[in-house]
């Protein structure tokens, strides 16, 4: 909370990037006072648990299920501090320091053990907002339509983990929690989240749609950032889900397929609509 | 993004320093296609124009198991020349052992689909496609996520591919990457053309190249009269037509999006439409119940090499081929697929079923037989450099 000092024109230098064509549009920081630096907290548990990457969860799901957990990422974008005013403020992100962050997306990660993860993890959002108190925030889980369809043989960190690619349909899977090795055809449970009913244009070079972006909104109207973390609960995730019951010949789990109802629980959960549902607002996430 | 955009304009001066993405046309001579008058020439994008050491890099990075995860398959190993780069199973199996749900593709003209693979209309550049076998995790087939760094490794330990990835990439420092490595592959596919079949041969007015009953099948497939008296009564060439003998192709000049998929009967398990769970087609993808069943009609070329057929290899030969179009869908009389796929509501109104006599289907397999182009399975271009 004391890194005032860092410049935007600092920033402007770091953000930009090769093979980034977004242009267009105005904003900034400048002209109301100073940019100061901002951390977002975040955390993954499970029930009230902390999130050990390795350790078996009891009384997960609908017919309390225990699960070895081995995999916990997502990705968030656009993420918003709301201002005394009431109006939201865009969190510069820190693309120099951090390299968890690219643009106006950043990659958590709470998994050290996966056999298809890193050792390395990352809790935090950083970057700057102009100086003033802030009460809430809002942010979405996903990577920006851009960002996500553009190549991904060049893409910077942390859009660079083959790990998290999503080809089938382009872009990037935007969560990801594992229990099993997929390596050894051990797979007990998992959820990978993307974008799915992409279109492929070979005139325009790629996507220009997906009928199911599975962007999920998150919005906090009362959020101290000196204080608060955002907590990514597994066991609000699956509530309500059988995790010990897969639907015949799909994937284990839920790949975020529209005919895998394995799904439909889990993207209720998320505030996602499954299979033409109107879900309510998301519950993975909340905040302590 | 709209965040950032402001910088843009502050710092125009520092754009395009190092950035080293665009290989564009070196200083080699021009790429020529090996095509006949009859055939455009491929789409290529921009940024991975054909050059003589990209596709011999492509070559060798196809037939190379450092691409798998365990190094015990390549791309070749599901894509054999002698098959027309199938690998003659039902459904694939991949480097851990997982067996794919989809039957293996041939990659002949792959650099002229309007779309890749069986029901996908997301992936429609090699390059990209390249990633998913490489990477991906449902079905595992290379087995390589996460191990894009292990990968660059193999590549630079290698005591050939330093100098063949700085031959292929001749304006970039440092060549090995995963972007060159999809790119290499992807030029190397684009120029597995094959348009040299008996059939090709005739269309190019030699009269010799079709024995009378291969014409007569060719009649037959484009649109002649039957036996029974019913003009078009086959209605092949309305989804295997063109010049890929798929009416899903894309060239250099198209204009028009011809991504096409189908459902051609061959499931209907419940009165709905629906096929086998996990195999489905664009359903999948979609969620649309209309959209169940619905594939990529594949290219006819060298069909008679690329048993068995169909997304799930679940028809063995030509002549059940036939049978079953014949029919207007197959009917499976008991055990979890059973179902009569004639009744499938989503299948192609084309599909109604004919009267086929012996002598017509056996002239039709003919005609079909002369769409093997044998210099495809020969071409030492597109052989294995590891197979001594």
């Amino acid at each position: 909370m004391n890194e005032t000092t860092i410049l935007v024109a600092t920033l402007a230098l770091v953000s930009f990037g090769c093979g980034d064509s977004s242009s267009g549009g105005t904003g900034g920081t400048g002209g109301e006072g100073s940019a100061v630096a901002v951390t977002i907290q975040f955390a993954a548990k499970v029930g009230m648990a902390d999130f050990e990457c390795g350790e078996i969860y009891d009384n997960v799901g609908a017919n309390s299920t225990s699960l070895q957990l081995d995999d916990f990422r997502f990705y968030v974008q656009d993420v918003e501090l709301k201002n005394a005013g009431g109006d939201y403020v865009p969190v510069e992100l820190d693309t120099e320091a951090n390299i968890w962050q690219i643009e106006n997306v950043a990659l958590l990660d709470f998994e050290d053990c996966s056999e298809l993860g890193n050792p390395e993890m990352n809790g935090v959002v950083t970057g700057t907002v102009p100086e003033g108190s802030y009460e809430g925030l809002r942010f979405v889980m996903g990577v920006p339509f851009d960002l996500n369809h553009d190549n991904p043989a060049v893409a910077p960190p942390p859009l660079n983990l083959t790990s998290m690619h999503w080809n089938w349909q382009g872009g990037y899977k935007f969560l990801r929690i594992d229990s099993g090795n997929i390596m050894v055809n051990q797979s007990n449970w998992r959820m990978h989240l993307g974008s799915t009913g992409c279109d492929g244009d070979a005139q325009a070079g790629g996507t220009t749609m997906c009928s199911n972006p599975n962007r999920v909104e998150v919005d906090f109207e009362t959020f101290d950032p000196e204080n608060d973390t955002v907590i990514a609960d597994f066991a609000a995730l699956v509530e309500g889900a059988p995790l010990d019951i897969n639907q015949e010949e799909t994937p284990v789990g839920c790949m975020a397929g529209p005919t895998d109802g394995d799904c439909a629980p889990l993207f209720d959960n998320l505030g996602l609509p499954f299979d033409g549902s109107e879900p309510d607002v998301q519950q993975f996430f909340s905040i302590e | 993004m709209k965040h950032l955009t402001h910088i843009l304009i502050l710092l125009p001066l520092i754009l395009g320093a190092g950035c080293g993405d665009s290989d564009t046309a070196s200083s080699s001579e021009a790429w020529v296609w090996d095509l006949p008058d009859t055939v455009p020439e491929p789409r290529v994008p921009e940024d991975n124009p054909m050059t003589a050491p990209k596709v011999e890099l492509g070559r060798f990075l196809f037939y190379d198991k450092k691409l798998s995860g365990n190094q015990t398959q390549s791309c070749g190993t599901c894509h054999l020349q002698e098959l027309a780069f199938t690998d003659g199973l039902a459904q694939a199996e991949g480097s851990t052992g997982q067996i794919h749900p989809r039957s293996s593709m041939s990659i002949a003209n792959a650099g002229y689909a309007a779309s890749l693979t069986w029901a996908n209309e997301t992936v429609v550049l090699l390059e990209r496609q390249a990633l998913v076998p490489m990477f991906g995790e449902d079905p595992v087939e290379l087995g390589m996520a996460n191990m894009e760094d292990e990968l660059l490794r193999r590549m630079r330990d290698d005591e050939r591919y330093p100098e063949m990835f700085a031959a292929a990439f001749p304006d970039q420092a440092d060549p090995i990457n995963l972007d060159s490595i999809t790119k290499a592959i992807a030029a190397f596919q684009r120029q597995v053309t094959s348009f040299k079949s008996p059939v090709d041969r005739w269309q190019q007015r030699d009269l010799t190249a079709l024995n009378e009953s291969e014409q007569r099948g060719m009649a037959l497939f484009f649109g002649g009269t039957n036996a029974a008296g019913v003009e078009d009564a086959f209605e092949c060439f309305h989804c295997h037509g063109g010049f890929l003998f798929s009416q899903s192709s894309d060239d250099a000049g198209q204009v028009f999006n011809q991504k096409f998929f189908m459902n051609n009967g061959l499931y209907n398990l419940d009165e709905d439409g629906s096929y086998p769970p996990g195999n489905e087609g664009m359903y999948e993808m979609t969620g649309d119940p209309l959209d169940k069943g619905r594939f990529k009609p594949p290219s006819l070329r060298n069909i008679a090499v690329t048993a068995p057929y169909m997304h799930d290899g679940s028809i063995a030969t030509l002549e059940e081929v036939l049978d079953h179009y014949a029919r207007g869908g197959r009917l499976i009389e008991s055990g979890p697929n059973a179902g009569d796929g004639r009744n499938n509501p989503n299948k192609s109104a084309l599909l109604n079923g004919f009267e086929m006599t012996e002598q017509e289907k056996q002239d039709l397999i003919a005609f079909l037989r002369a769409l093997t182009d044998d210099e495809l399975l020969n071409n030492p271009a597109y052989s294995d450099p590891f197979a001594e």
